[in-house]
């Protein structure tokens, strides 16, 4: 049964305005309205245009009962635009115009649940802060002033053109987002380096997800993670690494906690995080010894011979390497340098060992570190040795951080060719020109800076001219003061953004409203694979345009329209994608189009047209079987449609995508942090995420007054109780926080969730990365956000007053 | 600042066929909502959410006797707080309202760090402090369902309910001048749906259950008699159970007090108060160290201008009257004063309410609300006062005399019923009738400075009006002995006031006390020396009233309410 969309509409209501008062009466003389029972009196007033705005009446669309005022006409899927969970929300439209929303029920991501983000997604569309025209800085009074959008493109393209002309192609770069659509952020990349002719770009997912993605190319042979979320529900030990899942997904959390098969969770994390709360065992080691760790543990599932000798023979490389490598690290070894017992590592490793479906899931605690990759690829090494992969409940599994990080890991054309591919790789470059019908000539065969090599260059002053989409460097990349010096030192800043008021915006030459999530059409894909389709259900205020048709009227003014005459719509370009994707592990040419996605509840990569290419297996798991959502059409060959599984992971058959289809073991010696910690600086510096409310550098989830009650307004740090009396601290006071980088001040928060000797700031205030060090892991450029040294100070005006 | 690009171009004329530019196309693009055209489909198999959250309601309604509550399981409470946001917009809340919230406790055992989130909404207490506080009725317990309704339209916006709930569930809106709270989605359970909040957990943290109000009483009245704190005899930082004077005071304060002990939840307000429903659930046992997240926030309460000013008016008009009496009725002018100020003072009052127009049925509440009978009183003394006026007899005196102090008495009483720590009723009484003393002394000592003949003899007034100031201030200063060092782990109420006025309002305190002390003692004294005139009597009562007005603003502002844990960075 295939429906025709997602769109619920009533109908009735739309065809009949009519119809609309004759509701109202029915509602008012509902019965089951408790202020309807009581009738008003000279001296009480039952009911009465207060009581009204709040009294509820049966919204329809299966919503329950909800205020008269917010009743919708129709409703529509749309998902949600901050993490990547990838959450489907109903969004309630009253002539088309989103008025509300809830999550969707039957959604195989989120199950009917939101947290506070995506229920309050739509309230940042109307902040008054909003960029509505385009602003161009006055030489004269150095101040922004409003302007059309043929100039503002004019002088985009006049002043980026003089840059390329006078510096060279390599003097300009774009950094760009995990948070807008694939097909916006294919365009830009094909547009920057295809059309204009430039070479450098990147995007904020490199702050985030490069180090899982660089990770799995390495180890699986293609940026490939491998589970779906109800592994979450199927693993009987699920082994936690540098993620706080509570706070960070919490909606992934929800699956952890239907977990019926009483779990063992064991939590890496230093800090005694929420989901360390809840953890069986939480393993609280010292910051930056989970390299060490894992090489540890590593060998004792060696050692104690527990581990899968079949899979390792039939479907890896490099093991006996491996084995070698990790015997030095002796459980003595291992437990001075993380600071555990002997007895913690072996019960860690010996709850590996008996986990019959063990699942390893990371997050930012390993990508945000000067060994990143090869942490990563030590999780990845515990799963292939331990034969956790590619069955329920297993694998060594990356959760994303943003809504579409995933989207720019395979198609943003920035650190990697579309589709997945490499621009060194001449047959890629090949495939992608055919694809496109364009010139072979035009793709690059040289790969772009990284972020921070883009931020080098600019501080150096090779590259003069800077395009920022949708991100918020001047808060958000590390040793911020550095990072802002050097954009002020660049002579073109374009900054293209929902608001005119973010830490970058302020700094711009020439700002481009963009429209926001929801103001506009495109995919995300989520953590576990999953294409979703957002809708624009809300007008942009103004002259805002959605990214994508920035992107077209960049092309039109630089003269490379042409190139892009079939990018005509997200739709358009989506069919675009998967032409690019043929053949690729990421294959997708078996979804049809956008209310495909729709219908289907979403639909994880791959899905090829031909069964032979798909590299999946359907989830088979008991409550598929029972809720008989399982239909395996993948074996039957059929084309697919939405009876396809709605859930599938990677890699059943043993074969990964690396050329002799092995994965690969992979690891180095333990490195030692650049800034460790030392009498003048004796605090190491955690960041990370401060509250579900709360998202990055809050420029959305900071326009929501309710949000707002959910976080504290004012940055504070933690600190160990032991460490505050003998610094003597009181809870609450003001201290100053101060690395050779940087003074801060905040409120101290006293608590052992920290251990002594460690300090945590969330990320979300703009002066944490005003401490922190510009330290990158080497293969994946991902900054070390988790690890600087600091001390802390009373302050003279300490008191909290 | 970076260098701005250079130049401005003219304008090009962009490429069109119809004189439409590309900009154009994409703006008007952007206008088009294509949600509802490409993605329609059948208004079909759309069944109300009822799968997940069946399990979560009760399967009965209650019997005689019994009630819906809340109930939570800590255990599963992850701190995502979808269920704040859910009641949000599910109910269709403004921008900032937000009828449940989530907080923390947190155990400061170094061994075992524990941070227990905490979801909490309204309590549908089995005695709320809204509803007997209300004066217009505007609470309404279901008998059925035991569900406490706000009825908006009902509402004055005298904001009552707010200090006498200790769990901060009403809410104001000064926009709409009423508050509003949450009704456990009433109508949505009427016909089988669950709470905004219930259906919004992904953990299924809370549902609804059915319990009996004669447990909840049973469980909750025994600790009127028994949170006593054994340690808390002498020392005042743990000294819980004993009000500012000494005597036992079982209500009011903190349930940090009970710390663990409070079986309703850690470090929350005593449930003895009002028998909250609500009921917090866990497998595993809590620590019994926990203390909320926010315990250690010293934050300044609103303040109530109209409210300070109605109370200072009042209680000169009173002190005039009784001033007016010990001349036998004989001082006309006194009367007409107390009259005057006293109307004023209510006039000031009304300033306070979101709707002055309803307020005519704040009579309503008379058999439970003090601030009904604070009313009914204040209008009572206004009308007998005139009266008086008319007559000007010594017995119409002292019938006015006493009608004033019992209005300021019912005063004291709104404040004392809300058994909040710092406006405990010795203190209350206290300030209350010595502001009534001192400034009828000092009005009258004004007033007979611009009579003809004296009214009083001038050394009892001054008598009255510095023995007035003198037991003022040591009924005030009695708030000090709560001074602690901010370092201690555990802050109570009090302390948290005492700290509040030495540090936040240090100021304000000390000029309270400067004006007490130059209006109330050293020109009255000096008034004995040199006679009186007119400029010095004049100058004393200005000090004396700025005195009180500072003293009741700091009433206000620095008395800390109970609260549910809340805290930063949960």
């Amino acid at each position: 049964m295939k429906t025709t969309g997602a769109t619920t509409r009533r109908a009735a209501v739309v065809a009949d305005p009519a119809a609309a008062p004759t509701q109202r009466q029915r509602a008012a003389a509902d019965p089951t309205d408790p202020a309807a029972l009581q009738s008003n009196s000279l001296l009480r007033q039952w009911s009465g245009p207060l009581s009204s705005d709040l009294t509820l009446h049966p919204g329809d669309f299966g919503l329950g009962r909800i205020p008269a005022r917010l009743r919708p006409d129709a409703t529509t899927r749309s998902i949600c635009g901050f993490c990547s969970t990838g959450c489907s929300l109903d969004v309630h439209l009253q002539s088309g115009v989103a008025v509300n929303l809830t999550p969707t029920v039957d959604y195989p991501v989120n199950l009917g649940m939101a947290c506070p983000k995506g229920w309050e997604a739509l309230t940042c569309l109307a902040a008054p802060d909003r960029a509505t025209q385009p602003l161009l800085r006055n030489p004269d009074t150095g101040k922004l002033e409003p302007t059309d959008w043929d100039e503002a493109m004019q002088v985009f393209t006049l002043k980026f053109k003089a840059l390329m002309d006078q510096h060279g192609p390599e003097s300009v770069a774009f950094l760009s987002t995990g948070q807008i659509c694939t097909e916006e952020m294919a365009l830009l990349g094909a547009l920057w380096k295809f059309g204009m002719g430039a070479l450098h770009g990147d995007s904020n997912t490199r702050q985030c997800m490069a180090t899982s993605h660089v990770a799995y190319k390495q180890s699986f042979g293609f940026d490939a993670p491998p589970y779906t979320y109800a592994d979450f529900e199927e693993s009987d030990t699920l082994v936690f690494i540098g993620s706080n899942l509570c706070i960070a997904h919490p909606i992934l959390w929800q699956r952890v906690l239907r977990n019926k098969k009483n779990p063992a969770l064991i939590v890496i994390d230093p800090r005694k995080t929420e989901t360390a709360m809840n953890a069986t065992q939480h393993v609280a080691l010292r910051p930056k010894s989970d390299l060490t760790l894992l090489y540890g543990l590593a060998n004792l599932l060696v050692q104690g011979g527990w581990i899968d000798r079949a899979f390792i023979e039939r479907s890896t490389t490099g093991f006996a390497e491996f084995a070698e490598f990790v015997r030095q690290f002796t459980p003595d070894k291992v437990a001075a340098e993380t600071g555990l017992t002997v007895g913690e590592l072996s019960r860690v490793a010996e709850t590996i060992a008996k986990g019959k479906a063990v699942s390893f899931w990371w997050t930012m605690g390993v990508n945000q570190s000067h060994e990143s990759t090869r942490t990563a690829q030590a999780v990845i090494n515990l799963a292939l040795m331990t034969g956790n992969i590619g069955r329920p409940g297993t694998g060594a599994n990356s959760i994303t951080g943003q809504c579409n990080a995933m989207g720019s890991r395979l198609f943003a054309n920035a650190s990697g060719l579309l589709g997945g591919r490499d621009f060194l790789n001449a047959e890629h470059r090949a495939e992608v020109s055919r694809a496109l019908h364009i010139a072979p000539e035009s793709i690059p065969a040289k790969n772009s800076l990284a972020y921070d090599q883009i931020m080098q260059g600019i501080a150096e002053g090779r590259i003069k001219g800077l395009w920022v989409i949708a991100t918020n460097t001047a808060h958000s990349w590390i040793d911020s003061a550095r990072a802002c010096g050097a954009l002020d030192k660049l002579e073109f800043l374009v900054v293209q953004d929902m608001f005119t008021t973010t830490d970058t915006a302020k700094r711009a030459h020439l700002i481009l409203p963009a429209a926001g999530w929801g103001e506009k059409e495109g995919t995300f894909i989520n953590s576990e694979r999953r294409f979703g389709h957002i809708k624009k259900v809300s007008r942009a205020p103004g002259q805002a345009l959605s990214d994508f048709n920035i992107f077209r009227l960049v092309a039109e003014y630089w003269g490379c329209a042409g190139m892009f005459s079939q990018w005509t719509s997200p739709q358009a370009v989506f069919q675009i994608l998967k032409r690019l994707s043929a053949g690729r592990p990421c294959d997708i040419t078996g979804i049809e189009d956008y209310r495909h996605l729709d219908a289907s509840g979403g639909i994880q990569w791959p899905l090829a047209k031909e069964r032979e290419s798909v590299i999946s297996e359907p989830v088979t798991s008991e409550r598929e079987m029972a809720t008989g959502s399982a239909t395996d059409s993948l074996n039957t060959g059929a084309l697919i449609t939405d009876h396809s599984p709605r859930e599938r992971r990677l890699f059943a058959d043993g074969k990964f995508f690396t050329p002799d289809g092995r994965a690969k073991f992979l690891f180095d010696p333990p490195r030692p942090v650049a800034e460790p910690v030392d009498s003048e600086y004796p605090f190491v510096l955690l960041t990370g995420r401060g509250t579900s409310a709360q998202w990055h550098t809050n420029t959305r989830t900071g326009k929501s007054a309710v949000l707002r009650t959910l976080y504290p307004a004012n940055p504070y740090v933690e600190i160990h109780p032991k460490d505050a009396a003998r610094l003597r601290i009181e809870p609450n006071t003001t201290v100053a926080v101060i690395s050779r980088r940087g003074r801060v001040e905040c409120a101290a928060v006293v608590t052992p969730i920290v251990q002594p000797g460690q300090v945590f700031i969330p990320m979300h205030y703009d002066l944490t990365n005003q401490l922190t060090r510009a330290e990158f892991d080497p293969h994946s450029r991902q900054p070390s956000y988790k690890h600087c040294a600091v001390r802390i100070e009373p302050t003279r005006n300490g008191s909290n007053k | 600042m970076p260098s701005p690009p250079s130049t401005r171009q003219p304008l090009r004329e962009s490429d069109t066929n119809d004189g439409r530019t590309l900009i154009d196309d994409l703006l008007a693009e952007q206008r088009q909502l294509t949600a509802v055209e490409q993605f329609s489909r059948a208004h079909d198999a759309h069944e109300v959410h009822g799968r997940r959250y069946r399990d979560l309601l009760p399967a009965n309604a209650p019997a005689p006797g019994q009630q819906y509550a809340f109930e939570v399981d800590l255990d599963q409470c992850s701190g995502c707080k979808a269920c704040v946001t859910a009641c949000h917009s599910l109910n269709g809340l403004d921008d900032d309202e937000t009828w449940r919230s989530v907080g923390a406790l947190h155990s400061a055992n170094v061994r075992q760090p524990l941070k227990q989130i905490v979801t909490t909404a309204c309590h549908h207490c089995v005695d709320p402090g809204c509803l007997t506080g209300c004066p217009v009725l505007a609470y309404d317990k279901d008998p059925v369902t035991g569900i406490v309704r706000h009825l908006d339209d009902q509402c004055i916006g005298c904001q009552y309910c707010v200090m006498k709930c200790p769990y901060e569930v009403p809410q104001y809106s000064k926009t709409r001048g009423i508050v509003r709270k949450c009704d456990m989605c009433s109508s949505r359970l009427a016909v089988g749906e669950a709470p905004a909040c219930v259906q919004a957990c992904p953990n299924e943290a809370i549902r609804i259950t059915v319990v009996d109000q004669a447990k909840v009483r049973g469980k909750y009245r025994r600790l009127k008699s028994e949170g006593r704190n054994p340690k808390s005899e002498s020392n005042p930082k743990a000294d819980n159970q004993n009000s500012p004077f000494g005597f036992r005071n079982s209500f009011g304060l903190r349930a940090s007090d009970f710390g663990f002990h409070n079986s309703f939840l850690p470090d929350s307000p005593n449930p003895a108060i009002t028998l909250p429903t609500t009921r917090y659930v866990s497998k595993r046992a809590l620590p019994g160290d926990l203390e909320a997240a926010d315990a250690h926030e010293l934050r300044r309460a609103k303040p109530h201008p109209p409210l300070t000013l109605m109370l200072v008016l009042t209680q000169l008009g009173a002190g005039l009257a009784l001033m007016d009496a010990l001349t036998g009725g004989a001082a006309r002018m006194l009367a007409a004063v107390a009259l005057a100020a006293s109307a004023l003072g209510v006039v000031a009052g009304t300033l306070h309410l979101g709707q002055p127009l309803k307020a005519w049925r704040s009579f309503l509440g008379w058999r439970k609300s003090w601030l009904s009978r604070e009313l009914i009183a204040f209008g009572a003394f206004v009308g007998v006062l005139g009266s008086h006026l008319a007559i000007g007899r010594p017995l119409s005196a002292g019938l006015a005399a006493l009608t004033g102090l019992l209005a300021v008495a019912c005063s004291a009483m709104v404040y004392a019923d809300t058994r909040r720590p710092f406006w405990n009723a010795p203190m209350t009484f206290g300030k209350f009738l010595g502001t009534t003393l001192l400034l009828g002394g000092a009005g009258s000592l004004l007033l007979s400075a611009l009579a003809t003949n004296p009214l009083l003899p001038r050394p009892l007034v001054v008598a009255v009006i510095v023995l007035g100031t003198i037991f003022k201030l040591a009924v005030e200063n009695r708030i000090f002995r709560f001074l602690v060092d901010e370092q201690d782990p555990h802050l109570t109420a009090l302390n948290k006031t005492a700290l509040l006025l030495n540090g936040l309002f240090g100021r304000l305190s000390r000029g309270r006390v400067a004006c007490a002390l130059a209006g109330g003692v050293v020109l009255p004294a000096l008034m004995l020396v040199t006679g009186a005139g007119v400029a010095l009597p004049a100058l004393a009562l200005t000090l004396c009233v700025a005195g009180e007005l500072i003293e009741r603003h700091l009433f206000f502002v620095a008395e800390v309410a109970p609260k549910m844990p809340g805290g930063r960075g949960v």
